[in-house]
């Protein structure tokens, strides 16, 4: 249900991209989604293709860049990646998530009017 | 010819524009909005009801449902302004919706607004509505390996209430291994245990949303 809203508002961002800079077509769409955002992406690419399906944006493919979780330590300043909750470095369990929240168009491939 | 365009763009950016509206109206009021996010039948409602009856706070609630107006009227019996939206088969609420809703609430006169979302542990926590934090709630027969199961929600949001620990003599709920689950997932997150049949952890609650309403209006412009 959540890869339909996603995908919904991809196509409505598309529509109103390609009419504000005339574009003929979209060809590809490039995310980058975070490890931690629980979208299946094999469900968002078949919800990306119904709802364009009939639309403009008909047979643009979505490419789905996976972005995995990292973290920095508050208390040490160390980064590290994966599941572990814990600093490596020094124990500590204060940490900020700087990546796996991605939920990002990062680019396009378009066809411009000839 | 085609060429490449970067854009660097969030996916939910409409839906961001209007969750930053809510925000920013809610600060210039310095009215508190908390989005209460749980499994159906984990005691949103209930929760809601105990805290119109004891809490002494002015609050108004926006009830998510599939379908029927049944928490709202539950609510409105104790004199709770509260609104009622119907996502017919949506599993969450959405931004617009919200700002929608709170038309119809007396925004002026309330310390907190109630989101009560849709009851699901998986997307209600990916939307913002504009919300200055969500609690998420977790019943004790759903059973104690549920923090690990929904990472996102019990990571992302301020406040674990845990409800119906009335029950826990009957139940093989291991509260060493959730606790500690909560805490690597949000080791800044408070567990609150509550009973909704009794009101225990009421007083709890309302401390904690005493100190974020005096936070929030505080800041207010």
């Amino acid at each position: 249900m959540h890869e339909v809203s996603l995908a919904e508002s991809i196509a409505s961002s598309l529509i109103s991209l390609k009419k504000e800079r005339g574009w003929e077509r979209v060809v590809e769409v490039r995310l980058r989604i975070g490890a931690l955002r629980q979208v299946f992406p094999e469900i968002l690419c078949f919800a990306f293709e119904t709802v364009t399906k009939g639309t403009e944006l008909e047979g643009a493919e979505l490419s789905i860049e996976d972005v995995p979780i990292s973290f920095r330590c508050r208390d040490c300043g160390g980064c590290w990646g994966g599941d572990d909750p814990l600093c490596p470095e020094c124990g500590s369990m204060h940490r900020e998530t700087v990546a796996g929240n991605e939920l990002e168009i990062e680019s396009l491939e378009v066809e411009e009017q000839t | 010819m085609s060429k490449i365009v970067t854009l660097q763009q969030s996916i939910m950016a409409e839906d961001e524009r209007f969750a930053a509206a809510i925000r920013e109206s809610n600060e210039r009021r310095g009215l508190l909005m908390v989005n209460m996010i749980g499994s159906p039948g984990c005691g949103k409602t209930t929760i809601l009801e105990r805290t119109a009856q004891s809490s002494g706070l002015s609050f108004g609630v926006i009830e998510g449902d599939l379908a029927t107006n049944r928490d709202a009227e539950r609510l409105d019996r104790l004199g709770v302004p509260v609104v009622q939206v119907n996502t017919h088969g949506g599993c969450h609420l959405e931004a617009n919706v919200i700002e929608k809703a709170m038309e119809s609430l007396p925004l002026d006169s309330l310390d907190v607004l109630f989101v009560e979302n849709v009851g699901n542990l998986v997307c209600p926590a990916e939307f913002d509505l504009g919300e200055d934090f969500k609690a998420a709630l977790l019943s004790t027969p759903e059973g104690a390996d549920k923090p690990l199961k929904y990472p996102y929600l019990f990571s992302s949001s301020k406040v674990v209430l845990l409800t119906k620990v009335d029950l826990l003599p009957y139940l093989p709920f291991d509260m060493k291994m959730f606790s500690e689950d909560v805490k690597k997932l949000n080791p800044e997150a408070p567990v609150i245990p509550m009973n909704g049949m009794t009101g225990e952890g009421v007083e709890e609650w309302t401390k904690l949303l005493r100190e974020k309403i005096r936070e929030k209006k505080a800041h207010a412009r």
